[in-house]
Protein backbone atom coordinates (compact mmCIF):
# COMPACT_ATOMS: atom_id res chain seq x y z
CA UNK A 1 0.00 0.00 0.00
CA UNK A 2 1.05 3.60 -1.11
CA UNK A 3 2.48 5.67 2.19
CA UNK A 4 -0.32 8.48 2.03
CA UNK A 5 2.46 10.64 3.49
CA UNK A 6 5.02 10.44 1.12
CA UNK A 7 2.20 12.21 -0.84
CA UNK A 8 2.09 15.38 1.38
CA UNK A 9 5.76 15.43 1.75
CA UNK A 10 8.37 15.64 4.38
CA UNK A 11 7.75 18.63 7.00
CA UNK A 12 10.44 21.45 6.86
CA UNK A 13 11.29 20.52 10.51
CA UNK A 14 11.26 17.15 10.52
CA UNK A 15 13.59 17.33 6.99
CA UNK A 16 15.80 19.86 8.55
CA UNK A 17 16.12 17.30 11.92
CA UNK A 18 17.05 14.94 9.83
CA UNK A 19 19.58 16.44 7.52
CA UNK A 20 20.81 17.69 10.77
CA UNK A 21 21.05 14.24 12.34
CA UNK A 22 22.76 12.69 9.19
CA UNK A 23 25.23 15.26 9.01
CA UNK A 24 26.41 14.97 12.55
CA UNK A 25 26.45 10.87 12.22
CA UNK A 26 29.09 11.14 9.02
CA UNK A 27 31.30 14.24 10.88
CA UNK A 28 31.45 12.19 13.76
CA UNK A 29 32.42 8.85 12.09
CA UNK A 30 34.32 9.70 9.37
CA UNK A 31 35.94 12.93 11.35
CA UNK A 32 36.91 14.72 8.04
CA UNK A 33 35.52 18.22 9.76
CA UNK A 34 37.05 17.73 13.45
CA UNK A 35 40.89 16.56 12.39
CA UNK A 36 41.38 19.09 9.97
CA UNK A 37 40.22 22.10 12.73
CA UNK A 38 41.97 20.81 15.44
CA UNK A 39 45.12 20.26 13.81
CA UNK A 40 44.65 23.57 12.07
CA UNK A 41 43.94 25.44 15.31
CA UNK A 42 46.78 23.75 17.10
CA UNK A 43 49.12 24.88 14.21
CA UNK A 44 48.01 28.19 14.13
CA UNK A 45 48.32 28.83 17.55
CA UNK A 46 51.77 26.47 17.86
CA UNK A 47 52.87 29.43 15.39
CA UNK A 48 52.29 32.14 17.00
CA UNK A 49 53.19 31.14 19.80
CA UNK A 50 56.84 30.39 18.26
CA UNK A 51 57.00 33.38 16.59
CA UNK A 52 56.00 35.78 19.30
CA UNK A 53 58.36 34.19 22.11
CA UNK A 54 61.37 36.11 19.89
CA UNK A 55 59.60 39.38 20.14
CA UNK A 56 58.56 41.87 22.70
CA UNK A 57 54.60 42.38 22.24
CA UNK A 58 51.28 43.17 24.07
CA UNK A 59 49.73 40.14 24.70
CA UNK A 60 46.06 41.64 25.36
CA UNK A 61 46.11 43.67 22.29
CA UNK A 62 47.15 41.05 19.88
CA UNK A 63 44.43 38.07 21.49
CA UNK A 64 42.13 39.28 19.75
CA UNK A 65 43.49 38.69 15.96
CA UNK A 66 45.23 35.29 17.48
CA UNK A 67 42.04 33.91 18.51
CA UNK A 68 39.86 34.99 15.23
CA UNK A 69 43.03 33.88 12.84
CA UNK A 70 42.39 30.59 14.43
CA UNK A 71 38.86 30.50 14.04
CA UNK A 72 39.25 31.58 10.81
CA UNK A 73 41.95 29.55 9.08
CA UNK A 74 40.77 26.35 10.89
CA UNK A 75 37.42 26.61 10.21
CA UNK A 76 37.71 27.24 6.87
CA UNK A 77 38.78 23.97 5.69
CA UNK A 78 36.41 22.20 7.74
CA UNK A 79 33.90 24.03 5.91
CA UNK A 80 34.93 23.03 2.33
CA UNK A 81 33.75 19.23 2.38
CA UNK A 82 29.98 20.13 4.07
CA UNK A 83 28.75 20.33 0.05
CA UNK A 84 31.34 18.53 -1.92
CA UNK A 85 31.28 15.36 -0.22
CA UNK A 86 27.77 15.34 -1.37
CA UNK A 87 28.45 16.18 -5.09
CA UNK A 88 31.18 13.53 -4.74
CA UNK A 89 28.96 10.61 -3.30
CA UNK A 90 26.51 11.96 -5.68
CA UNK A 91 23.83 12.22 -2.65
CA UNK A 92 23.10 16.07 -3.87
CA UNK A 93 20.95 14.22 -6.53
CA UNK A 94 18.96 11.97 -4.30
CA UNK A 95 18.48 14.91 -1.75
CA UNK A 96 17.49 17.32 -4.93
CA UNK A 97 14.92 14.52 -6.03
CA UNK A 98 13.30 14.72 -2.46
CA UNK A 99 10.11 16.27 -1.72
CA UNK A 100 11.85 18.94 0.79
CA UNK A 101 12.77 22.34 0.46
CA UNK A 102 16.24 23.07 -0.47
CA UNK A 103 16.30 25.18 2.62
CA UNK A 104 15.69 22.12 5.04
CA UNK A 105 18.92 21.32 3.36
CA UNK A 106 20.64 24.54 3.99
CA UNK A 107 19.64 24.45 7.96
CA UNK A 108 20.36 20.91 8.81
CA UNK A 109 23.91 21.80 7.68
CA UNK A 110 24.31 25.02 9.30
CA UNK A 111 23.35 23.83 12.40
CA UNK A 112 25.57 20.53 12.40
CA UNK A 113 28.53 22.58 11.44
CA UNK A 114 27.76 25.18 13.61
CA UNK A 115 27.54 22.55 16.78
CA UNK A 116 30.90 21.04 15.38
CA UNK A 117 32.75 24.36 14.41
CA UNK A 118 31.38 26.01 17.89
CA UNK A 119 32.37 22.89 19.85
CA UNK A 120 35.27 23.22 18.31
CA UNK A 121 35.87 26.85 18.62
CA UNK A 122 35.55 26.85 22.00
CA UNK A 123 38.54 24.22 22.31
CA UNK A 124 40.76 26.20 20.47
CA UNK A 125 40.17 29.20 23.08
CA UNK A 126 40.76 26.54 26.01
CA UNK A 127 44.35 26.36 24.00
CA UNK A 128 44.98 29.71 23.22
CA UNK A 129 44.65 30.11 26.92
CA UNK A 130 47.02 27.39 27.77
CA UNK A 131 49.72 28.88 24.73
CA UNK A 132 49.42 32.00 26.24
CA UNK A 133 49.71 33.65 29.65
CA UNK A 134 46.95 35.60 29.02
CA UNK A 135 44.70 37.16 32.06
CA UNK A 136 40.57 35.51 31.71
CA UNK A 137 38.83 38.28 30.78
CA UNK A 138 35.04 38.36 31.00
CA UNK A 139 34.22 34.92 30.07
CA UNK A 140 30.41 35.14 29.26
CA UNK A 141 31.04 38.36 27.27
CA UNK A 142 33.86 36.64 24.70
CA UNK A 143 31.57 33.55 24.76
CA UNK A 144 28.82 35.38 23.15
CA UNK A 145 31.16 37.21 20.70
CA UNK A 146 32.34 33.86 19.67
CA UNK A 147 28.82 32.64 19.26
CA UNK A 148 27.59 35.35 17.34
CA UNK A 149 30.74 35.61 14.95
CA UNK A 150 30.39 31.65 14.10
CA UNK A 151 26.65 32.04 13.21
CA UNK A 152 28.09 34.45 10.44
CA UNK A 153 31.19 32.47 9.94
CA UNK A 154 29.27 29.29 9.14
CA UNK A 155 26.50 30.74 7.61
CA UNK A 156 28.45 31.89 4.68
CA UNK A 157 30.84 29.07 4.58
CA UNK A 158 28.03 27.04 4.02
CA UNK A 159 26.64 28.91 0.97
CA UNK A 160 30.53 29.74 -0.06
CA UNK A 161 30.60 26.24 0.19
CA UNK A 162 27.39 25.17 -1.97
CA UNK A 163 28.55 27.59 -4.60
CA UNK A 164 31.88 26.03 -4.81
CA UNK A 165 31.13 22.38 -4.86
CA UNK A 166 29.99 22.59 -8.30
CA UNK A 167 32.92 23.89 -9.39
CA UNK A 168 36.10 22.44 -10.42
CA UNK A 169 38.87 22.84 -8.00
CA UNK A 170 36.25 24.13 -4.97
CA UNK A 171 39.26 23.17 -2.42
CA UNK A 172 40.98 26.39 -3.76
CA UNK A 173 38.04 28.79 -4.94
CA UNK A 174 36.34 28.48 -1.19
CA UNK A 175 38.72 30.30 0.30
CA UNK A 176 39.09 32.24 -2.64
CA UNK A 177 35.13 33.21 -2.32
CA UNK A 178 35.25 33.35 1.13
CA UNK A 179 38.26 35.21 2.36
CA UNK A 180 37.19 38.20 0.86
CA UNK A 181 33.80 38.34 2.39
CA UNK A 182 34.27 37.28 6.02
CA UNK A 183 37.48 39.13 6.86
CA UNK A 184 35.51 42.53 5.74
CA UNK A 185 31.99 41.42 7.87
CA UNK A 186 32.29 39.07 10.82
CA UNK A 187 35.77 38.58 11.26
CA UNK A 188 36.80 42.18 11.40
CA UNK A 189 33.68 43.20 13.72
CA UNK A 190 34.02 40.12 15.88
CA UNK A 191 38.08 40.71 16.07
CA UNK A 192 36.98 44.39 17.46
CA UNK A 193 34.63 43.09 19.90
CA UNK A 194 36.55 40.94 21.16
CA UNK A 195 39.95 43.38 21.36
CA UNK A 196 37.58 45.41 23.91
CA UNK A 197 36.56 42.26 25.85
CA UNK A 198 40.53 41.64 26.74
CA UNK A 199 40.66 45.36 27.29
CA UNK A 200 38.33 45.03 30.14
CA UNK A 201 35.00 45.91 28.53
CA UNK A 202 31.68 44.39 28.77
CA UNK A 203 28.87 42.76 26.45
CA UNK A 204 26.51 46.02 27.68
CA UNK A 205 29.91 48.43 26.48
CA UNK A 206 29.80 46.64 23.05
CA UNK A 207 25.94 47.08 21.80
CA UNK A 208 26.96 48.78 18.66
CA UNK A 209 29.68 45.91 17.83
CA UNK A 210 26.96 43.35 18.64
CA UNK A 211 24.09 45.14 16.59
CA UNK A 212 26.63 44.77 13.78
CA UNK A 213 28.29 41.18 13.87
CA UNK A 214 24.26 40.31 14.26
CA UNK A 215 23.07 42.28 11.09
CA UNK A 216 26.26 40.61 9.39
CA UNK A 217 24.22 36.78 10.93
CA UNK A 218 20.98 37.55 9.59
CA UNK A 219 22.52 38.78 5.89
CA UNK A 220 24.45 35.51 5.75
CA UNK A 221 21.79 33.61 6.96
CA UNK A 222 18.87 35.42 4.83
CA UNK A 223 21.29 34.78 1.75
CA UNK A 224 21.79 30.86 2.37
CA UNK A 225 18.12 30.80 2.49
CA UNK A 226 17.10 32.52 -0.43
CA UNK A 227 20.06 31.37 -2.44
CA UNK A 228 19.94 27.32 -1.80
CA UNK A 229 17.52 26.69 -4.07
CA UNK A 230 19.38 27.66 -6.98
CA UNK A 231 22.32 26.10 -5.80
CA UNK A 232 21.13 22.90 -5.51
CA UNK A 233 19.41 22.24 -8.51
CA UNK A 234 21.34 21.81 -11.32
CA UNK B 1 -4.98 9.71 -13.51
CA UNK B 2 -4.67 9.96 -17.50
CA UNK B 3 -3.27 6.65 -19.16
CA UNK B 4 0.09 9.16 -20.56
CA UNK B 5 1.84 9.51 -17.02
CA UNK B 6 4.46 11.38 -18.91
CA UNK B 7 4.35 13.02 -22.47
CA UNK B 8 7.89 15.01 -23.72
CA UNK B 9 8.11 16.55 -26.87
CA UNK B 10 10.41 18.27 -28.83
CA UNK B 11 13.34 17.76 -26.00
CA UNK B 12 16.83 19.35 -26.94
CA UNK B 13 19.86 19.18 -25.07
CA UNK B 14 23.16 19.86 -26.05
CA UNK B 15 26.90 20.52 -24.72
CA UNK B 16 28.98 22.65 -26.08
CA UNK B 17 28.78 21.73 -29.71
CA UNK B 18 27.36 18.16 -29.35
CA UNK B 19 24.25 18.40 -29.44
CA UNK B 20 22.95 14.80 -27.82
CA UNK B 21 19.06 14.99 -28.15
CA UNK B 22 17.37 16.64 -31.05
CA UNK B 23 13.69 17.35 -31.04
CA UNK B 24 13.06 14.09 -28.86
CA UNK B 25 9.58 12.58 -28.43
CA UNK B 26 8.74 10.27 -25.88
CA UNK B 27 5.05 9.75 -23.97
CA UNK B 28 5.11 6.82 -21.34
CA UNK B 29 1.61 5.01 -20.05
CA UNK B 30 1.01 3.90 -16.82
CA UNK B 31 1.73 0.07 -16.45
CA UNK B 32 4.09 0.32 -18.89
CA UNK B 33 8.16 -1.06 -18.49
CA UNK B 34 9.90 0.86 -21.25
CA UNK B 35 13.59 0.22 -22.04
CA UNK B 36 15.43 2.40 -24.41
CA UNK B 37 18.58 1.02 -25.73
CA UNK B 38 21.64 2.77 -26.49
CA UNK B 39 25.18 2.29 -26.83
CA UNK B 40 27.78 4.54 -24.29
CA UNK B 41 27.97 8.21 -24.59
CA UNK B 42 24.67 8.31 -26.88
CA UNK B 43 22.96 10.49 -24.36
CA UNK B 44 20.92 7.99 -22.29
CA UNK B 45 21.70 9.32 -19.17
CA UNK B 46 21.14 12.90 -20.11
CA UNK B 47 17.71 12.16 -21.08
CA UNK B 48 16.79 10.10 -17.79
CA UNK B 49 18.36 12.85 -16.23
CA UNK B 50 15.93 15.21 -17.41
CA UNK B 51 12.78 12.88 -17.52
CA UNK B 52 13.23 13.31 -13.55
CA UNK B 53 13.82 16.27 -13.22
CA UNK B 54 17.74 16.43 -12.33
CA UNK B 55 18.37 18.42 -15.32
CA UNK B 56 17.03 20.86 -17.94
CA UNK B 57 16.46 20.47 -21.52
CA UNK B 58 17.95 23.32 -23.56
CA UNK B 59 14.26 23.43 -24.80
CA UNK B 60 11.00 21.33 -25.27
CA UNK B 61 8.26 20.18 -22.88
CA UNK B 62 7.50 17.53 -20.53
CA UNK B 63 4.61 16.75 -18.76
CA UNK B 64 4.35 14.38 -15.80
CA UNK B 65 1.06 13.47 -14.24
CA UNK B 66 -0.63 15.95 -16.00
CA UNK B 67 1.67 18.65 -14.22
CA UNK B 68 4.03 21.11 -15.90
CA UNK B 69 6.42 23.64 -14.64
CA UNK B 70 8.41 24.19 -12.21
CA UNK B 71 5.31 25.26 -9.30
CA UNK B 72 4.38 21.50 -9.29
CA UNK B 73 8.33 20.43 -9.32
CA UNK B 74 7.70 18.47 -5.77
CA UNK B 75 5.00 17.13 -6.56
CA UNK B 76 6.19 15.34 -9.38
CA UNK B 77 8.99 14.54 -7.54
CA UNK B 78 7.19 12.80 -4.97
CA UNK B 79 5.73 10.76 -7.43
CA UNK B 80 8.93 9.78 -9.14
CA UNK B 81 12.21 7.54 -8.29
CA UNK B 82 15.63 7.71 -9.74
CA UNK B 83 18.24 5.20 -9.52
CA UNK B 84 21.63 5.87 -11.20
CA UNK B 85 24.48 3.48 -12.69
CA UNK B 86 26.43 4.80 -9.39
CA UNK B 87 24.49 3.99 -6.00
CA UNK B 88 24.71 7.48 -4.38
CA UNK B 89 24.80 6.47 -0.91
CA UNK B 90 26.44 7.77 1.92
CA UNK B 91 29.22 5.58 3.07
CA UNK B 92 29.60 6.63 6.57
CA UNK B 93 26.17 5.70 7.49
CA UNK B 94 24.70 1.94 8.03
CA UNK B 95 21.93 0.77 5.09
CA UNK B 96 19.33 1.13 7.28
CA UNK B 97 20.42 5.06 8.46
CA UNK B 98 20.97 5.60 4.65
CA UNK B 99 16.55 4.43 4.34
CA UNK B 100 16.05 6.22 7.36
CA UNK B 101 17.09 9.15 6.43
CA UNK B 102 15.06 9.48 2.86
CA UNK B 103 12.22 7.91 5.27
CA UNK B 104 12.17 11.35 7.03
CA UNK B 105 12.60 13.38 4.58
CA UNK B 106 9.58 11.59 2.19
CA UNK B 107 7.82 11.72 5.59
CA UNK B 108 6.93 7.91 5.55
CA UNK B 109 4.69 6.71 7.76
CA UNK B 110 5.53 3.08 9.80
CA UNK B 111 9.28 3.89 8.50
CA UNK B 112 10.74 1.37 10.67
CA UNK B 113 8.14 -1.32 9.21
CA UNK B 114 8.69 -0.29 5.59
CA UNK B 115 12.56 0.25 6.18
CA UNK B 116 12.36 -3.54 7.52
CA UNK B 117 10.52 -4.35 3.88
CA UNK B 118 12.82 -3.09 1.47
CA UNK B 119 16.00 -3.92 2.55
CA UNK B 120 14.16 -8.09 2.59
CA UNK B 121 13.08 -7.43 -0.35
CA UNK B 122 16.82 -6.28 -1.60
CA UNK B 123 17.91 -8.95 0.11
CA UNK B 124 20.24 -7.02 2.75
CA UNK B 125 18.51 -7.29 6.19
CA UNK B 126 21.24 -9.10 7.59
CA UNK B 127 23.07 -6.11 6.83
CA UNK B 128 20.88 -3.40 7.89
CA UNK B 129 23.11 -2.31 10.42
CA UNK B 130 26.65 -2.54 8.50
CA UNK B 131 27.90 0.37 7.06
CA UNK B 132 27.60 0.73 3.45
CA UNK B 133 31.14 1.88 3.01
CA UNK B 134 31.69 -2.04 3.55
CA UNK B 135 29.38 -3.28 1.12
CA UNK B 136 30.29 -4.97 -2.40
CA UNK B 137 29.26 -2.53 -5.36
CA UNK B 138 26.40 -5.11 -5.87
CA UNK B 139 24.88 -4.88 -2.46
CA UNK B 140 24.96 -0.71 -2.73
CA UNK B 141 23.64 -1.40 -5.83
CA UNK B 142 20.43 -3.05 -4.14
CA UNK B 143 20.60 -0.58 -1.47
CA UNK B 144 19.84 1.88 -3.62
CA UNK B 145 16.70 -0.14 -5.30
CA UNK B 146 15.73 0.15 -2.02
CA UNK B 147 15.86 3.92 -1.47
CA UNK B 148 14.37 4.34 -4.92
CA UNK B 149 11.18 2.47 -3.91
CA UNK B 150 11.38 3.23 -0.37
CA UNK B 151 8.48 5.80 -0.59
CA UNK B 152 5.76 4.12 -3.08
CA UNK B 153 7.16 5.95 -6.43
CA UNK B 154 4.31 5.72 -9.33
CA UNK B 155 7.27 6.23 -11.67
CA UNK B 156 10.69 4.93 -11.70
CA UNK B 157 13.31 5.47 -13.79
CA UNK B 158 16.20 3.06 -13.64
CA UNK B 159 19.79 4.41 -15.06
CA UNK B 160 22.38 1.43 -16.47
CA UNK B 161 20.69 -0.66 -13.55
CA UNK B 162 22.54 -4.21 -14.13
CA UNK B 163 25.75 -1.94 -14.18
CA UNK B 164 27.89 -4.04 -11.34
CA UNK B 165 24.92 -6.40 -10.55
CA UNK B 166 26.06 -10.17 -10.59
CA UNK B 167 23.44 -12.57 -12.06
CA UNK B 168 21.59 -13.17 -8.78
CA UNK B 169 21.51 -9.68 -8.59
CA UNK B 170 20.15 -8.95 -11.92
CA UNK B 171 17.59 -11.91 -11.57
CA UNK B 172 16.61 -10.31 -8.40
CA UNK B 173 15.82 -6.68 -9.58
CA UNK B 174 14.33 -8.21 -12.87
CA UNK B 175 11.43 -9.94 -10.34
CA UNK B 176 11.53 -6.37 -8.26
CA UNK B 177 10.73 -4.75 -11.49
CA UNK B 178 8.03 -7.28 -12.49
CA UNK B 179 6.32 -7.44 -8.90
CA UNK B 180 6.28 -3.59 -8.85
CA UNK B 181 4.86 -3.06 -11.93
CA UNK B 182 1.95 -5.99 -11.73
CA UNK B 183 1.34 -3.14 -8.57
CA UNK B 184 0.95 -0.53 -10.99
CA UNK B 185 4.45 1.32 -10.73
CA UNK B 186 5.54 2.28 -14.40
CA UNK B 187 9.36 2.15 -15.50
CA UNK B 188 11.68 3.71 -17.45
CA UNK B 189 14.80 2.09 -17.67
CA UNK B 190 17.76 2.33 -20.14
CA UNK B 191 20.97 0.06 -20.89
CA UNK B 192 22.57 -1.26 -23.12
CA UNK B 193 22.33 -4.89 -21.52
CA UNK B 194 20.20 -6.27 -24.61
CA UNK B 195 19.05 -9.54 -22.73
CA UNK B 196 18.08 -8.73 -19.56
CA UNK B 197 16.53 -5.48 -21.11
CA UNK B 198 14.80 -7.17 -23.11
CA UNK B 199 13.70 -9.69 -20.41
CA UNK B 200 11.17 -7.40 -18.98
CA UNK B 201 10.29 -4.75 -21.42
CA UNK B 202 6.87 -4.06 -22.42
CA UNK B 203 8.23 -1.27 -24.82
CA UNK B 204 11.64 -1.20 -26.16
CA UNK B 205 13.26 1.59 -28.28
CA UNK B 206 16.58 2.84 -29.32
CA UNK B 207 18.46 6.04 -28.52
CA UNK B 208 20.41 6.92 -31.61
CA UNK B 209 21.15 10.32 -33.25
CA UNK B 210 19.71 12.43 -30.57
CA UNK B 211 16.15 10.53 -31.14
CA UNK B 212 13.80 7.57 -30.04
CA UNK B 213 13.55 4.84 -32.80
CA UNK B 214 10.75 2.69 -31.15
CA UNK B 215 9.89 -0.80 -32.16
CA UNK B 216 7.30 -1.72 -31.14
CA UNK B 217 6.17 -4.81 -32.97
CA UNK B 218 9.43 -6.44 -33.35
CA UNK B 219 10.62 -9.57 -32.03
CA UNK B 220 13.05 -9.77 -29.21
CA UNK B 221 15.71 -11.22 -32.09
CA UNK B 222 14.17 -9.24 -34.79
CA UNK B 223 15.15 -5.95 -32.55
CA UNK B 224 18.85 -6.82 -32.00
CA UNK B 225 18.96 -6.97 -35.18
CA UNK B 226 17.74 -3.30 -35.93
CA UNK B 227 19.46 -2.34 -33.06
CA UNK B 228 22.60 -3.61 -34.76
CA UNK B 229 21.53 -1.79 -38.13
CA UNK B 230 20.85 1.54 -36.39
CA UNK B 231 24.05 1.66 -34.50
CA UNK B 232 25.94 1.64 -37.83
CA UNK B 233 23.42 3.30 -40.41
CA UNK B 234 22.52 5.97 -37.93
CA UNK B 235 25.72 6.43 -36.16
CA UNK B 236 24.49 5.89 -32.54
CA UNK B 237 27.53 4.31 -31.63
CA UNK B 238 29.45 7.50 -31.87
CA UNK B 239 27.44 9.82 -29.38
CA UNK B 240 25.58 12.92 -30.58
CA UNK B 241 25.37 14.96 -33.59
CA UNK B 242 27.84 18.12 -34.27
CA UNK B 243 26.72 20.89 -35.09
Amino acid sequence: MKPEAALKGGSKISATKAIFIKELKIEFRNKQMINSMLILALMVLASFRFIFSFIDFSETELAAPILWVTFFFSGMFALAPIYQREVEQGTKECLTLAPISASTIFFGKFFSSFLVIMGLNLFSMVLFFVFFSQPFPDMISLITIIVLGTIGFVALGNLISAISANISQSQVMLPVLLIPILLFTVVMTSVEATYQIFDGQTLADLADGIKLILAFDIIFVASGYLLIDYLMEE
Amino acid sequence: MPDEILIASGIRRSFGKKMVLNDLDLQLNKGDIYVLFGSNGVGKTTLVKILATLIHSDKGDITHFGMNGEDDIKDIRRKIGFMSHEPYLYRDLTASENLDLFADLYSIPDKEKRIEEMLKMVELYHRSYDRVGSFSRGMKQRLALARTLLHSPDMVFLDEPYSGLDLNAQAMLNRVIKKMNEEGVTFFLITHDLEKGLEIATRKGILAKGKIVEKPEASSQDFITQYKEILETRGGAKGGIQN
